[in-house]
């Protein structure tokens, strides 16, 4: 080896040096920070004072906490299975033989590359009460208006839907990803044994596409948790709070109500939760793969 | 080839059209609308087809909104985080993959959980932090915090993993040091990684919307994001003005993804980030 192993030793601390920084001023050290926080009743105006485990007694006592959760969980149950089918129906669309796969590629991926605060304000236009297309059509087909943004039936289905326009594309690039990695060879045999479209699909691509499939939902799962931004552009948490997710109470916790320990407190059950999450379906879902 | 299959294609290519129609509609409606006179959106009865077609959205959201300050904020952020993650991430990719230092794994661990961190837990620390430093409410504040990118980093070190060794190892040779080695030869031969973090951090920086909300104040310090998000709160039913804007928010992403579509979906399908 041409370089002295001593080198190697002062390149490795230097090359590292500006990203430690950053990582450990910005990443490690809120992410200890936020816990400590946690363990205060931290007014950002007062003097903070250690409670121990008070705000945590207290977020369970917290109603707003139970529904702004239930809300989430809402959410995600609403839009994960959704988006995987649609992903999947998509990524077999382009991946198949039709003449018209390219343009489908873009267009059902194209909804992606806006901002999500384009895409809200966008459909909380088309389902605006009085004006919105949506409703507009209904009245002119001779149907009552719809209350997209305002019913609390409908709301979260319909900030739901949004988010499946937007990203559904997303997942359609990772399935056709995964479906593209099956050997020609295995769909060759299949069509000479003479089976069926939908029993290529249902026997060969959908469990040779699991792993994808695994990866998917995990994000998937993650992202929806984290929803924020549709909701806050589309309902304002509205209507009667039926829409308010646990990233918005968290935020008007901390920044409308300026409590900090309180804030940082739900911030930690949110991660937690998002751990304990990705750690069982990995488990679950991993294992089944190889049996 | 018999009937039944033909009717059967026929049916095929109907039903995709279909689902492209329905796909691209609220964008053709988001355009529709923005070309509109107010006076034709606002009404109670279905009117599809405008009775004339007019810029004056476009004129009246450049002039009497602060979309073009906000669109620079927001170009400005983009690729000083963009330049400075590569910065940050790429020497630290290189340190993973090609040099042997003490700590090197447990590093490596540490940095790829950085990966499960939610943001959403770091606002209220990250929030006082700033506010301690006094850089609340500047451009820096919506830059700083997305620099360490722990997955630009894994894409970044296994690209570098597969450059051979023997090509430093010669550079070594004639006598140059790491950081030559570095720039002329490992920097050089890593475009593609490097292009596809690039465009992941760029990304993310555009879309960042809940940390700019908090960190920024001022209106016309906004991101293109959070401006638009006011929007609705501020020009209440002008809709298509409101349309209008998002509209010409979207130009710059647009450009973006027509110029780099090929990355942009090689990079999803590699890594599955969600933004």
């Amino acid at each position: 080896m041409a370089i002295p192993g001593n080198k190697d030793t002062r390149d490795g601390l230097l090359f590292s040096l500006p990203f430690l920084i950053v990582f450990v001023i910005f990443m490690i050290f809120p992410l200890v920070f936020g816990l400590i926080i946690s363990f205060f009743n931290w007014n950002i105006l007062g003097t903070p004072s250690f409670i121990g485990l008070e705000n945590y007694f207290a977020l369970f006592r917290d109603s707003k906490f139970y529904s702004s959760l239930w809300h989430t969980f809402e959410f995600v149950l609403m839009t994960t299975p959704a988006l995987l089918l649609l992903g999947f129906a998509m990524a077999l669309a382009v991946t198949g033989g039709s003449p018209l796969k390219g343009v489908m590629e873009n267009v059902f991926f194209v909804p992606y590359i806006f901002s999500m605060t384009v895409v809200s304000t966008l459909w909380a236009w088309i389902m605006q009460k009085d004006f919105g297309i949506f409703n507009q059509l209904l009245v002119a087909t001779g149907h009552g208006p719809v209350g997209w943004l305002t019913n609390e039936k409908m709301a979260m289905w319909s900030v739901a839907l949004t988010t499946l326009w937007w990203t559904a594309g997303f997942n359609m690039v990772l399935f056709s990803a995964g479906i593209k990695q099956i050997p020609k060879e295995v769909y060759e045999s299949a069509q000479i044994d003479g089976a069926s479209w939908w029993q290529v699909v249902r026997k060969i691509t959908v469990p040779l596409v699991a792993p994808t499939t695994v990866l998917c939902l995990i994000l998937q799962v993650i992202a929806s948790f984290n929803v924020f931004g549709q909701v806050y552009v589309m309902t304002g948490g509205g209507p009667y709070g039926t829409t308010r997710v646990l990233v918005q109470y968290i935020y008007e916790t901390g920044f409308k109500y300026f409590k900090m320990g309180y804030s940082a407190a739900m911030s930690y059950i949110l991660f937690l939760i998002i751990l304990v999450i990705s750690v069982v379906q990995y488990l679950l879902l991993g294992r089944k793969e190889e049996a | 080839m018999n009937g039944n299959t033909t009717v059967r294609r026929s049916l095929f290519r109907f039903l995709e059209v279909l689902c492209i129609l329905v796909w691209l509609f609220p964008l053709f409606w988001l355009i529709l609308t923005s070309l509109k006179a107010e006076g034709d959106v606002v009404t109670r009865t279905l009117s599809f087809w405008p009775k004339r077609l007019t810029f004056e959205n476009y004129v009246k959201a450049f002039t009497s909104t602060e979309i073009l300050r906000w669109m620079g904020n927001s170009i400005f952020i983009s690729f000083v985080t963009m330049a400075v993650t590569l910065v940050v991430d790429a020497p630290m990719a290189y340190a993973f993959a090609k040099i042997r230092f003490p700590g090197k794994s447990i590093l490596f661990w540490l940095v790829m959980a950085g990966m499960m961190i939610p943001f959403q837990v770091l606002i209220i620390p990250l929030y006082l932090q700033f506010n301690a430093m006094g850089l609340i409410n500047s451009l820096a504040s919506a830059i700083i915090p997305r620099l360490a990118l722990p997955i630009g980093i894994f894409i970044m070190k296994q690209f570098y993993e597969g450059i051979p060794t023997a090509l430093e190892e010669a550079a070594f040779i004639d006598g140059a040091n790491r950081f030559t080695v570095f720039v002329r030869i490992i920097l050089p031969l890593g475009k593609a990684a490097m292009a596809t973090v690039m465009i992941l951090s760029f990304i993310n920086a555009w879309n960042d919307f809940l940390w700019p909300l908090i960190a920024i104040n001022d209106t016309i310090k906004y991101t293109i994001t959070v401006g638009i998000a006011n929007f609705q709160g501020t020009h209440g039913t002008q809709y298509a003005l409101i349309m209008a804007g998002a509209v010409i928010a979207s130009i710059p992403q647009f450009i973006f993804y027509v110029f780099f579509r090929k990355n942009i979906i090689a990079g999803i399908a590699s890594t599955g980030i969600k933004g």
